[in-house]
């Protein structure tokens, strides 16, 4: 979820800057240029010392906080750990989830039992085999230590190794998103035991992935290396090195000069300009994260549905998506992006001043103060409230922009000191992480204060939905009434925008932001 | 600390010096006493082409600070996103930014939010910091200390990181910027004033105002606040274009002005995503910081040169030699 995830990247770079320090007192050498394939074997008993094949150089935008698959929430770790480590299922480009470690899987009549059969040629790049067990520590350890993926263990009972290649998980109702909750990202990781005992996954995690840790300097680089048994076959690729680069600009520029093969550091306002170049590649993929204005309900007079809506007819969001995102995201009033099966058609807004003032003469309000809160980590906040602020002068609706640093506004959201706010949610999938905790009477993100019964009913009924079309239609119904009554005024999806050099072949950037390397090659 | 204070040192210096000669000894009179003001300064500070000329640049930029919010073409925060990125043309003279909104219009009205922030700021920190050291030089004696060594920790703070502190504790905006800024620059003032209250105190005249039984109050007004004035106006110059620097750095940092509010700052702070695409947005902001603060900079030399009494003396004896005492000055309201 992108607001912890977010506040942990900040965090992240502070510690990046550092250890940057400590690195110029250990003088550690070496560019970074080339993964020391001996070394990958160092520990390891001997995997990775058959890889070979060029070695990709990867740059993304700061360092990780740790590596320790259940315990971060830094995008940045989960740029290396995509490759390193598996998870039972896992999303194909669809969103769909796929077979992964568990090759099949079955429910039982009464949906309360989930039964993974498990693939019985994986093992860990330590060589250990892989085991039902493994599952059952790696989700015990999540829900008993409350990690941040815990959440998603809300419904499941039980976990219970039946024999070494089964799994048999128990819930306390019908779940059709647990596959989704189990795979959806690598934050649900199957770790080894013994890596997290002795405390080393934190720097070199021990996984099942195409791809092992082969050396961490702190401040500098990791390198990856091709593990030779992986169960999906051996990456044609040598490895990997990622490479921490915050500067847009200068990961650019190092793409167009060679130094790299790959970034996600991509400035949009330059984009235009590199898709010119031949000398890069580029992928602009609609994301399924959204961006969306809430409003206090808990104020006046933002309690009335009218004067929301009189908002949301007001906003001109062809601007904002112009402005923030130079014409890259896509403009959408429903969270589900277009390209998701869960898609909902919907377009009940249109910028109309004399519509959004009659909704505010009904409500009885001819002038308000807003107390928008923004902050300059994100600052697609501080440019969208200025265009907002333009918006609604028009009705007699001075907009003040708060901009505060990222902790700030996390309290000042908690607390409930704001009238408006813009931000957005990342890592959906299921359309019950789009949903529920936003809009649910009880949610633990209403933070706008939406309670409508039938929207509850709506959300708690498709939750335990399991056939797919009637689930399907419950999240129409409820996605509709809370844009209708502006509970979300849903602004746009961005892009996952990346950019890559000719020579990578066999990669596609993806809606969920998952940096997967095993499949690609690499002229040399 | 008085000594090393060099803005100070020459009032003090020419009041306590061993080799205070006549004719300064009489011009501290004149500045200390309640003589009409000095005669001849104004021929003298006219007669500097450099001060005449920042003078002008000056005035330009005060009444675009009037009336800049008026006669600026476009609405300051009207977004126009069709046209953003436009350079500079005939529609829009310093061309548009990001959101399409008029850079000229808005440099006009940061114009105004940045010279009020300055000039609020810098009154504050006269009022306060004038009121504590001339009381502080007056009475001497242990108030004289509390205040010093008050003033003295507030020096040993860099002044951003002073500011930063303040705002982190308020929170920013363009109120609280003020606030910060005053704060900041309340010592140099103190220090300014008490060191010349010292001097005017052991005055002949004020002594023997005390002997007659002149309340303080009356002597403070009548003859102490006169004999600060030179020094003090010096003062206000320089930290005007410091305040104006401080004002531009803290929203450079995103914490003074606020958006959609421009401020030379704000602009420069706005413009960064767009320095290789957008050269206006960046350029005119910060030329318009440049000239202001060398225009301030450069009044408040030419004031020093005619108001001080024994440069005063230097200049009309050899007019516009250059002084070293002078550069240090300045320098030192610069590191202040």
């Amino acid at each position: 979820m992108r607001q912890t995830m977010r506040q942990t990247l900040r965090q992240t770079r502070v510690l990046a800057g550092a250890t940057a320090g400590l690195l110029l007192l250990t003088a550690c050498s070496g560019g970074g240029e080339d993964v020391d394939l001996d070394g990958g074997g160092d520990g390891a008993s001997g995997a990775g010392a058959e890889a070979s094949g060029p070695v990709l150089r990867a740059a993304i935008g700061g360092e990780p906080d740790q590596l320790d698959p259940n315990k971060t929430s830094s995008y940045f770790s989960f740029q290396v750990l995509e490759n390193v480590f598996d998870t039972l299922v896992e999303p194909d480009e669809n969103l769909d989830m796929q077979p992964a470690l568990a090759e099949s899987w079955e429910t039982s009549d009464d949906g309360l039992t989930w039964t993974f059969h498990l693939r019985d040629d994986v093992t860990f790049h330590d060589g250990s085999e892989f085991t039902a067990d493994d599952v059952v520590y790696s989700f015990d350890r999540i829900v008993d230590e409350e990690l941040s993926p815990s959440w998603r263990f809300g419904a499941v009972e039980d976990i219970t190794a039946v024999d070494d290649r089964t799994v048999e998980i128990t819930v306390s109702q019908p779940s059709p998103n647990l596959l989704s909750s189990l795979g959806g990202f690598k934050g649900l990781a199957i770790v080894e035991q013994a890596n997290v005992e002795s405390g080393d996954i934190t720097t070199a995690p021990v996984g099942t992935g195409p791809f092992s840790v082969a050396d961490y300097t702190s401040g500098e680089s990791i390198d990856l290396v091709a593990n030779p048994d992986y169960w999906g076959g051996a990456p044609e690729i040598g490895g990997v090195t990622y490479t921490f680069i915050s500067e847009g600009a200068t990961a650019i520029a190092a793409l167009q000069g060679g130094e790299i093969d790959w970034t996600d550091s991509v400035p949009v306002q330059q984009l235009e300009q590199i898709q010119g170049d031949e000398a890069v590649e580029t992928g602009v993929v609609p994301s399924n994260d959204y961006w969306y204005v809430a409003l206090n309900e808990k104020r006046e007079p933002w309690d009335d549905v009218r004067a929301r809506q009189a908002v949301a007819y007001a906003i001109d969001r062809e601007a904002i998506i112009q402005a923030v995102s130079f014409g890259t995201a896509t403009p959408n009033q429903l969270a589900i992006p277009q390209e998701s099966s869960w898609f909902t058609e919907y377009d009940q807004y249109s910028t109309d001043v004399d519509r959004a003032k009659g909704l505010l003469a009904e409500a009885g309000v001819t002038s308000a103060t807003v107390d928008f809160l923004a902050t300059s980590e994100y600052p697609e906040t501080v440019t969208a409230a200025q265009i907002i602020a333009d918006n609604l002068a028009p009705l007699g609706i001075t907009v003040n922009i708060r901009t505060v640093d990222f902790a700030t506004w996390l309290a000042e959201q908690g607390e409930g000191n704001f009238d408006a706010f813009m931000l957005s949610w990342l890592g959906n999938i299921d359309p019950d992480d789009f949903y529920y905790a936003q809009h649910h009477s009880t949610g633990g993100s209403n933070y706008q204060g939406y309670a409508n019964p039938e929207v509850d009913r709506l959300l708690d009924a498709a939750r335990t939905e399991t056939d797919t079309a009637a689930r399907k239609d419950l999240y129409a119904q409820a996605a509709t009434t809370i844009a209708d009554e502006a509970s979300y005024i849903y602004l746009y999806n961005p892009s996952v925008i990346q950019a890559w050099s000719p020579q990578l072949e066999g990669y596609t950037a993806r809606s969920d932001r998952a940096i997967r390397f095993r499949d690609v090659t690499l002229a040399e | 600390m008085t000594q090393v204070d060099p803005t100070a040192g020459s009032a003090a210096g020419s009041a306590v010096g061993p080799g205070a000669g006549s004719a300064l000894f009489a011009a501290t009179v004149g500045l200390a006493g309640n003589a009409p003001p000095r005669a001849g300064a104004w021929r003298l500070f006219r007669d500097n082409p450099v001060s005449v000329a920042a003078a002008l640049v000056l005035l330009v930029v005060l009444v675009v600070g009037l009336v800049g919010r008026w006669v600026a073409p476009y609405g300051i925060n009207a977004v126009d996103v069709a046209n953003a990125l436009q350079p500079p043309s005939g529609a829009h003279w310093f061309g548009t930014d990001d959101l399409g909104r008029d850079v000229f219009s808005r440099v006009l009205v940061a114009t105004q939010v940045s010279l009020r922030v300055a000039f609020v700021s810098v009154a504050f920190a006269l009022v306060v910091g004038v009121g504590v050291g001339v009381v502080a030089g007056y009475r001497g004696g242990w108030l004289d200390t509390v205040l010093m060594r008050v003033v003295d920790v507030m020096f040993a703070f860099p002044v951003l990181l002073l500011a930063l502190a303040i705002i982190a504790v308020l929170g920013p905006g363009t109120t609280t910027t003020i606030l910060a800024i005053g704060i900041v620059y309340t010592p140099i003032f103190a220090r300014v004033a008490r060191a010349s209250a010292l001097s005017v105190r052991v005055e002949p005249f004020v002594q023997v105002s005390q002997t007659m039984g002149t309340p303080s109050g009356y002597i403070l007004r009548r003859h102490v606040l006169p004999g600060v004035s030179g020094p003090v106006i010096v003062q206000t110059s320089l930290s005007v274009a410091f305040a104006i620097l401080s004002e531009a750095a803290l929203s450079f940092l995103g914490l003074g002005v606020q958006p959609p509010e421009p401020s030379w700052g704000r602009m420069l702070f706005d413009a960064q995503g767009f320095l290789g695409l957008a050269w206006w947005m960046s350029v005119f902001p910060g030329l318009a910081i440049f000239v202001s603060v060398l225009a301030f900079n450069l009044i408040g030399d030419g004031i020093r040169d005619v108001l001080d009494p024994r440069q005063r003396t230097l200049l009309q004896a050899r007019r516009s030699t250059r002084v070293p005492g002078r550069r240090r000055a300045a320098r030192t309201g610069g590191a202040a």
